[in-house]
């Protein structure tokens, strides 16, 4: 057993050294009871300056702790003073995103997602149903579904990258206008389907529209 | 089981110890010494209760009141006027401690009084002292409870020291935690002067208050680090032999109103500040019949058997012994 003022601020407040917040001001509450003035747990066990000393101790560990940067910079020099495994350290796992679908993990980020543009491009200009698709003059909901079969993109990938509804989506490729939205957002969940899809907003949006019978 | 030892300079330390007691599986007498620092928070009744509770379980157990001058005992144990006394053995008038033993109305409950008639026989002198040591050590019993009287009295913290399982008691007032303290301060210093010779105490108490003439007192373990740098040798002895120190917490006449955890709360500070270990056996709770009880100079337990107190004395005798905590600990996968 070490004596007190020789303990880290974990040893002070009794915690592990990856505890929480909520559990630092816990440990922190306790102690900073434990061994205040009235405490009978603690009566006549300590001299004044004992006590004194003892809480601006544990006043200290808990200022340290409960700020996450200067926490990070006493978990660091205790680490390099081997007193700290890097592994047992607190992590914030709250702050990091939830990945909803499995193909995010993938690509996240900007490059990948420009790649894949081209890619979208390329295929459209290569496959000659979906040049004749766009090319009528009227373009039904089955027509989009085909078009986005062919080029492999997921409903769940249009979901989450317009955040529209994934069964307002299914209603407009089923051309489902008892389920659709006011006009105006279906003009404009339209054009962020063609987005995703890299199709030209414009003739989709028009050919789809005259379709339905609202132009 | 644990070896009992007495660690006196001038004790012949490690002689008497019990023969096998007939049938019982122990061959060594477990030893507890049972201190509060203050009066009145309940050492003898809780002795009393323990020896009962050990001797309905089949223990062969044996009462001894130390509490020289202020003793009680005998009359918790419904024996007002026992026919020998620890004084007959002091003034050898008979032989062996074994012969003042007096049988009570309880199968294996037995009884060493500590009542006498002598006016000084609370001050024990140094070889009387040692005498009753020695001979308690001689004795052959399953369970040995040791009543010790109030205070911080050096007769009282050796024979606490007379094992290393003594049990503490306190209540939840200031006054009687503040003796808790003292007591386990008084007896940490006391280990700490047994292990050492005296010569050797003066020097390191002398160098220990030149570095730190304030902390002495409060911080017995600054002791400990002077004397591992003095000697690490000694040091590492003193170590050995405080850290084989295991006492025993029990918070008695705690009112529904009180903290619960204010047991567990002294053991942490006793672990962490004076680094002996310690552990919170449990709560006794207040109540009102303990008092009728004995003034009807009836065992609480027979005559309320089935009141929270008793629960708790149960409680406390359970964890107490050593062979459930064996149990417990296999049941725990090996959690101390």
């Amino acid at each position: 057993m070490k004596p007190f003022n020789e303990q880290n601020y974990y040893e002070v407040l009794e915690i592990p050294p990856d505890a929480g917040p909520l559990d630092i001001r816990r440990a922190y509450k306790a102690n900073f009871s434990l061994y205040q003035d009235d405490s009978l747990a603690s009566y006549s066990f300590f001299s004044e300056e004992e006590r004194t000393e003892i809480l601006s101790c544990i006043e200290q560990a808990y200022l340290t702790l409960i700020n996450p940067e200067a926490r990070k910079a006493y978990d660091q020099s205790l680490i390099l003073a081997g007193l700290l495994d890097a592994a047992g350290t607190f992590r914030d796992r709250t702050k990091e995103p939830i990945a909803i679908y499995e193909f995010q993990a993938a690509g996240r980020n900007g490059s990948s997602l420009a790649k894949r543009s081209a890619e979208l491009k390329q295929r459209i200009a290569q496959t000659p149903a979906i040049r004749r698709l766009l090319s009528q003059d009227t373009l039904a909901g089955s027509d989009l579904r085909e078009i986005r079969t062919v080029l492999e993109v997921p409903l769940e990938e249009i979901a989450e990258r317009t955040n529209i509804r994934i069964d307002t989506l299914q209603a407009i490729e089923a051309e489902q206008v008892e389920c659709f939205p006011p006009l105006v957002y279906l003009k404009g969940f339209l054009r962020a389907y063609s987005r995703c899809l890299e199709l030209d907003a414009g003739p989709v949006m028009d050919g789809y529209l005259r379709k339905l019978g609202f132009l | 089981m644990r070896q009992v030892s007495i660690v006196f300079g001038r004790g012949r330390s490690g002689q008497g110890v019990a023969e096998p007691a007939n049938g019982m599986a122990s061959p060594v007498s477990q030893i507890w010494p049972i201190g509060g620092g203050k009066g009145g928070t309940g050492k003898s009744f809780f002795t009393g209760s323990l020896g009962f509770l050990l001797a309905r379980q089949g223990y062969r157990t044996l009462l001894i009141d130390v509490d020289l001058g202020a003793a009680n005992l005998h009359t918790i144990v419904g024996i007002p006027n026992p026919p020998m006394s620890i004084a007959d053995f002091i003034n050898r008038r008979v032989g062996t401690l074994e012969e003042t033993v007096v049988p009570t109305a309880l199968p294996n409950l037995f009884l060493i009084s500590g009542a006498m008639n002598n006016l000084d026989m609370a001050n024990l002198g140094h070889e009387q002292k040692m005498k009753v040591l020695r001979g308690v050590a001689r004795l052959s019993y399953d369970y040995i409870l040791l009543d010790l009287g109030a205070g911080t009295a050096f007769n009282t913290i050796d024979f606490f020291l007379i094992s290393q399982t003594g049990v503490f008691i306190t209540t939840p007032e200031p006054t009687s935690i503040e003796n808790i303290y003292r007591l386990i301060r008084s007896v940490y210093f006391r280990k700490i002067h047994h292990v050492l010779k005296t010569y050797d105490f003066k020097a390191l108490a002398d160098e220990a208050e030149r570095r730190n003439p304030k902390a002495i007192v409060s911080n017995p373990d600054l002791l400990l680090r002077v004397m591992g740098e003095l000697d690490p040798e000694k040091g590492s002895l003193l170590q050995q032999e405080l850290g084989s120190l295991h006492f025993r917490l029990v918070l008695n006449q705690l009112r529904k109103q009180d903290n619960h955890s204010i047991g567990a709360l002294i053991c942490k500070i006793i672990s962490k500040h004076l680094a002996l270990r310690m552990e919170h056996i449990g709560n006794v709770g207040f109540d009102d019949r303990v008092h009728s009880a004995i003034c009807k100079r009836t065992p609480f337990i027979e005559l309320y058997p089935y009141t929270q107190t008793a629960l708790d004395l149960r409680e406390c005798c359970r964890s107490l012994l050593p062979a459930n905590k064996e149990a417990e600990r296999r049941l725990h996968g090996g959690a101390d």
